[in-house]
Parts: structure tokens; sequence; C-alpha cells
């Protein structure tokens, strides 16, 4: 399907594509989580809360939520992924809506929100269509995405995500070095359960290096690389997902 | 004679206050025991934590980067996947 009518808007500082629902219920729910979470707003909870001098702050079940997740993605990624940006997300904790953290240690969510919403807005559709936000997206229904340095992909179900420098330039830091990240991947496309798997397995993907590839095939997830000669490498997953087998005739 | 009326009225409320008395003492007895043994909201062993499964919570962990369905496109794409 192609989505029928597409709508497209700003939102969380990225060009949204909807299809297939309410774009104004899909502007509703991105704009909850940028209110939360946006460090661009000082009013932002995540702000008041980077902001707090307490150890122990009480916090929405959202920013709880999102932190727990964050804490998972972490966890998942060997810290590659990380709420602080500085390896130190060991030092975070979560119970109920208790958030405990060592005072003055900033938390950026931005690993994981975007996803986040993609994959509550998507809910939000009544019919075939995709979320789309900043080119990280969510189907419901199968939907053909065109893909960096050309080249389309039938998204069947899940989500599709894509992360590197190609057009924000260095913006993936190395937890382990704290420095922006220098991979030989210009982008990495990763094909999720959901947005924020997909959002998750591009990220790590790019971080990793000359090792990405093989790390989404142990885990089950199709991944595409475009290096940054413009050569595109696709994992095992992907390349057997992508190719047509007709056994019909 | 009015005397004895009066004995008679304090012979009978006696009388009323301690079958009351029984009756309450008897009907507490049984829903106690009742209770005790049937009650399913009346714990008779040590409580056991209602978090989920270790080995649930490994899997669920384990889905943060669960992959997705692909295959290949048959049609002009509506929409990019890019770097944002």
């Amino acid at each position: 399907m192609t989505g029928g009518n597409v709508h497209r808007f700003p939102a969380m500082g990225c060009d949204v594509a909807v299809a297939g629902g309410d774009e104004a219920a899909v502007a509703r729910v991105l704009e909850r989580w940028e209110d939360a979470f946006s460090l661009f707003r000082p009013g932002s909870e995540l702000s008041r809360v980077n902001d707090a001098p307490a150890h122990v702050i009480r916090v929405s079940p959202l920013l709880a939520s999102a932190v727990q997740v964050a804490l998972d993605v972490a966890a998942e990624t060997d810290g590659l992924v990380d709420p602080t940006l500085c390896g130190r997300w060991t030092e975070i904790g979560v119970a109920g809506r208790l958030l405990f953290r060592p005072p003055g240690l900033a938390l950026d969510l931005n690993g994981v929100v975007k996803a986040l919403a993609v994959d509550e807005a998507v809910a939000t559709l009544d019919g075939p269509g995709f979320v789309s936000v900043g080119g990280d997206l969510a189907v419901h229904g199968p939907v053909d995405v065109a893909l960096p340095a050309d080249g389309a992909i039938r998204v069947v179900a899940g989500g599709l995500a894509t992360s590197g420098t190609a057009s924000r330039g260095a913006h993936l830091v190395d937890p382990k070095t704290g420095v922006p990240s220098e991979s030989p991947w210009a982008q990495v496309t990763a094909s999720g359960s959901s947005c924020l798997a997909a959002d998750v397995a591009a990220k790590t993907g790019f971080l990793l290096g000359n090792d990405g590839p093989a790390w989404l095939d142990a885990r089950g997830v199709p991944g595409r690389f475009v290096s940054v000669r413009g050569e595109i490498v696709e994992n095992n997953l992907w390349a057997g997902a992508a190719q047509a087998v007709e056994t019909c005739t | 004679m009015r005397n004895s009326r009066i004995e008679l009225a304090r012979e009978r409320a006696r009388k009323a206050k301690t079958a009351i008395g029984v009756l309450t003492a008897v009907v507490f007895g049984v829903a106690f025991v009742g209770a005790k043994s049937h009650a399913p909201g009346h714990a008779k062993g040590k409580a056991q934590p209602l978090g989920a499964p270790s080995s649930f919570e490994r899997a669920v962990r384990h889905s943060v980067a669960q992959g997705g369905q692909i295959a290949p496109a048959v049609q002009p794409p509506p929409v990019a996947s890019s770097t944002s």
C-alpha cells in the first residue's frame, strides 16, 4: 500500500509524515512527548529533573517508564545507547515513580523518546498506514519505504529507523570515549519489531562499526549499512529478506 | 404483686441478654473458623512475591532489539527512512 494521502507537518524538531489516520491525533501524541522530554524547553519535565538538586525525585509515570526503557536499552546494548551519554547509566535507578540519580548527572532520553513517541502514535491509526518522524517510522500494515543511497524496502510489520552522520554530522556520541563516533558507516538502517527496536538497532549498528552487521544478525535484526564511501553492505537477514522469491506462477 | 411483675421482667431481660451474648459468641466463632479455613483472602502460608519471573523479565528485555519484518518493495514508496 502507499498509505493513501500523506499528511506532513513539523514536530519534535523533525518532519513528520502520517498516512492512514488522524494527523491531529498523531500531533497530540508527539506534542505530549516533546512537552515532557525536550531539553530545548526549560519547562519540560526532563529539564526540571536535570536541574533538580535532589537525589530522589518523584516523576510522572511517562518519564519513569521512558527512563526504565532507556536503562533496558543501555543494558541490551552494553552501554552503547546510554541515557547519560557518559557511561554512568548504572548509577540511575527507577522504582515506581521514584527516580534515583546522582545530582548533577543529566539525562538525555533522545535515544529512545522519538521512537517511543512514534510507536505510540502509530497505535492511533485506524487503518493501514504509517507514522514517520524524521525518517524513523512505524507501520500499520505493509508500507514501501525509500532507503538512503537509493533503493526501497517493504516494511511488513514493525518499524524502520536510520542512524548516522549523513544529515547532522557526527552527533552520535560513543559513551566509551565521550566523543562523536568515528564509524566506518555514514548511515545504518535497521528493521525492528517496533520503531524503538529499529532505532536502537540502527544506533548500535552504527556505533559498533565493522562489528555492526554481525551484531544485528546475531539478534535477528535486518540491517543495511551505507559506508562513508557510499558502499552498501547488507547483513545476512536484510539480504535474505530483500531478495524476491517467487514460489507461485 | 407489683414487685413480682418487676422481678419477672428483670428475669426475662437477663435471659435475653445471656441469649444474645451466647448467640453472638457462637456466630463469631463459626465465622472466624470458617474464614480461617475456607476464605481465599486469608493467607494460610507464607506470602509469595507477585513480580514476574526473572526468565520473563530477561525475555522482555531482550525484545528491546528484536527484528522486524521486511520484504522487497513493490510500489513507489510514499515515505523515506533517513537520519534526522
